[in-house]
C-alpha cells in the first residue's frame, strides 16, 4: 500500500519486523534508532507492557532522502510476537510493503520460529499478499549467545528450517550488539525499493 | 561433563532464558535440574540445591501468571493516540479514513478517545450507522451499559438518525446487551425520524470491504475472477477504479449488469455474494484521470 504522491514525488512505505515473541524485533528498532541518526525522521514510539514485551507495536519513521528524484520515507514497525496478540499483529501488518522476519537462534525457540513464519504467511494471505512475492528478508538473531555456550541452532539448520522454500536474503545478527542489523535493513530496503519501482513504474 | 558441570550449565541456561523474558523455557530448564538432582541423592548439598531451585521455579511461576494475565491496556498520550489514528487510516477517501482511524483507536483499547471521534463523525453525518454502533460498542467496552442505553434513548428522541437506522441500532444494542447477560427494554422507534434521504449515503449492515473479486460472465475472460481494490465504501455500495485500458472489462461491466458471483474481502472475513453495477463514471481529474469509477451495490452477503 505504499503511498506514492506523484505530484510532490514522495514515496512512503511500510516495513514490518515480524517474528516470535522475545526474538529481538524491538531491539532491532532500538539499535536502528540509535545508529542511523541521519535517517531518523522522528522519535521511536514504543507501546509495551510488563517491562518490555511489545503490547501494540513499535514505530520508527525514517527518511532516506532523494532516490531517483523521489523523496523516500520509510516507516518501520514491529508487531507483538506473543501468540496471544494475534489480532494486533494482523492490524499492524495491514498495508505492509515489506517484512523483516527476526528469528531467534536459541534452540528452544526453533519451533516458535517456524510457527511465527507460518502465522506471517497466513496473515499476509488474508490481505491477499503472498509470502513468496512480498519483499522479505530473514534475520537469524542472537548469534552472540554462541560465545556463552548457549544452545543455538546452526545457521545451516536455520536456513533449512525457514528459508528452504522462500530463498530470500538472510543475515546472522546480534541485535543487542547491533551486528547484522544494518545489513538486514539495507537488504530489505533494497528489495522494497526495487519492488516499488516495478510496481509504481517509478523511474527517475 | 561431570554431574556438577552439567547442573552448572543448565542453571546458566535457565538464567539466560529468564533474563530474556522466556520464562516458561527457564522454568522447564530448572525442572530438568531438579529432576537430575533428585536422581543423584549422593550429590553434595543436594537438599540445599533442591530448595534453591524450587524457590526460583516459584518465582518464575509468579512471573508467568503476570505474563499470561490479559494485559492492562494503558491510556496513551494524546500524541500517541493521534499517531495511531493517522497510522491506521488507509483509505484515500477522507470520511472512510476518519472512520478507520477511530476504529483503530477502539481496537487499541483507547475507548474514551474513540468515543470522541465517533461522536464527531456522527455529528457530521459521516457513516452514521457505523458511527452510532461503534459509540455503543465503546460504552460497553468501558463497562457502562447504562450510558449505551441512555445514548440510544437520546437518539430516539433526537433527529440525527432515521427511523430505519434506529431500528437497526436497537437490534444491535439489544444483541450487545444480551451477550453481556443484561436484560433491558429499549424504547421502540416510533417517532418519525428525518426522512432517509437526509442522511448522506445509505448504510446497510455491511462490513468494511477492502477488495472484491468479480467473476465475469461475458467477454474473452468469461468465467475468470478479476479482483479490484475498493477505493470507497458507503454502506452497501462499493466503488472500484477500472483502468481505461481495460476495454473489454468496461464493456462487460455496464450499468445495471448483475454480477451473480462475487467475493468480498474484508479485514475480518471473506464472503461470497452478488451485486449490481449501479453507477459508472469517468474520472475527470487527478492521477486516475480517464479511468472509470464503478459503483457496485452489494445485493447479498
Ligand atoms: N543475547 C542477545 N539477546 C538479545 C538479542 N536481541 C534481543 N535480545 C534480548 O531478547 C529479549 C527480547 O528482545 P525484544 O527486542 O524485546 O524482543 P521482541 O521480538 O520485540 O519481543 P516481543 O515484543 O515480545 O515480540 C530482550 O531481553 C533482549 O535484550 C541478541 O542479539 N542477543
Ligand atoms: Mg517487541
Amino acid at each position: 500500500m505504499a503511498i506514492f504522491n506523484a505530484k510532490n514525488r514522495i514515496i512512503e512505505c511500510k516495513i514490518v519486523y515480524y517474528g516470535p515473541g522475545r526474538g529481538g524485533k524491538t531491539t532491532n528498532l532500538e539499535y536502528i534508532h540509535k545508529a542511523f541518526t541521519k535517517q531518523r525522521a522522528g522519535e521511536m514510539v514504543s507501546i509495551d507492557t510488563q517491562g518490555d514485551r511489545t503490547l501494540f507495536f513499535d514505530f520508527l519513521p525514517m527518511g532516506l532522502g532523494k532516490i531517483r528524484g523521489c523523496d523516500v520515507k520509510v516507516q518501520l514497525y514491529t508487531v507483538p510476537g506473543q501468540v496471544k496478540y494475534a489480532s494486533t499483529r494482523k492490524m499492524v501488518l495491514k498495508g505492509v510493503d515489506a517484512v523483516v522476519f527476526v528469528a531467534d537462534s536459541l534452540e528452544i525457540r526453533r519451533k516458535a520460529n517456524m510457527l511465527s513464519l507460518r502465522d506471517l504467511q497466513q496473515n499476509l494471505a488474508e490481505q491477499k499478499k503472498s509470502i513468496f512475492k512480498i519483499p522479505l528478508v530473514l534475520q537469524y538473531n542472537k548469534r552472540d549467545l554462541a560465545e556463552q555456550d548457549m544452545p543455538i541452532v546452526p545457521l545451516n539448520v536455520m536456513e533449512r528450517d525457514l528459508n528452504s522454500k522462500l530463498k530470500v536474503p538472510s543475515f546472522p545478527a546480534s541485535a543487542l550488539r547491533g551486528t547484522g542489523v544494518g545489513a538486514t535493513l539495507k537488504a530489505c530496503l533494497k528489495l522494497t525499493l526495487h519492488h516499488l519501482q516495478k510496481e509504481l513504474k517509478w523511474a527517475g | 561433563m561431570s554431574g556438577q558441570e552439567y547442573i552448572k550449565s543448565l542453571i546458566k541456561e535457565a538464567e539466560l532464558y529468564q533474563s530474556q523474558g522466556l520464562l516458561a523455557q527457564s522454568k522447564d530448564t530448572y525442572l530438568k535440574v531438579l529432576a537430575f538432582v533428585k536422581k543423584s541423592p549422593n550429590f553434595r548439598n543436594h537438599k540445599k540445591l533442591e530448595g534453591a531451585i524450587a524457590d526460583r521455579i516459584r518465582g518464575l511461576e509468579e512471573g508467568l501468571v503476570g505474563v499470561n494475565r490479559p494485559a492492562l491496556v494503558p491510556d496513551l498520550d494524546p500524541e500517541v493516540q493521534n499517531l495511531i489514528k493517522n497510522l491506521f487510516s488507509f483509505s484515500e477517501d477522507q470520511n472512510t479514513a476518519a472512520m478507520e482511524g477511530a476504529m483503530a483507536l477502539a481496537r487499541f483499547g483507547q475507548y474514551e478517545r474513540a468515543l470522541e471521534e465517533f461522536r464527531k463523525l456522527l455529528k457530521r453525518g459521516i457513516l452514521p450507522l457505523a458511527a452510532a454502533k461503534n459509540i455503543l460498542r465503546c460504552h460497553l467496552a468501558l463497562s457502562s451499559p447504562n450510558d449505551a442505553i441512555d445514548q440510544y434513548e437520546r437518539w430516539v428522541s433526537g433527529n440525527q438518525l432515521s427511523k430505519q437506522q434506529l431500528e437497526k441500532i436497537r437490534d444491535f444494542l439489544q444483541g450487545l446487551l444480551e451477550r453481556k447477560g443484561i436484560k433491558a427494554s429499549l424504547p421502540a422507534v416510533d417517532e418519525p425520524g428525518p426522512p432517509e434521504a437526509l442522511n448522506r449515503g445509505k448504510e446497510g449492515d455491511v462490513l468494511d470491504i477492502s477488495s472484491v473479486g468479480i467473476r465475469l460472465s461475458e467477454g474473452p475472460r468469461k468465467g475468470k475472477m478479476v479482483e479490484f481494490d475498493v477505493t470507497f465504501q458507503s454502506g452497501d455500495v462499493i466503488s472500484v477504479v477500472v483502468s481505461a485500458d481495460e476495454k473489454e472489462l468496461l464493456e462487460a461491466l455496464k450499468e445495471n449488469v448483475v454480477l451473480p458471483d462475487m467475493q468480498f474481502y474484508s479485514p475480518i472475513a471473506i464472503f461470497k455474494g452478488r451485486g449490481v453495477v449501479s453507477g459508472k463514471t469517468k474520472i475527470r481529474s487527478g492521477p486516475k484521470q480517464g479511468d472509470y469509477m464503478l459503483d457496485i451495490k452489494i445485493e447479498s452477503g
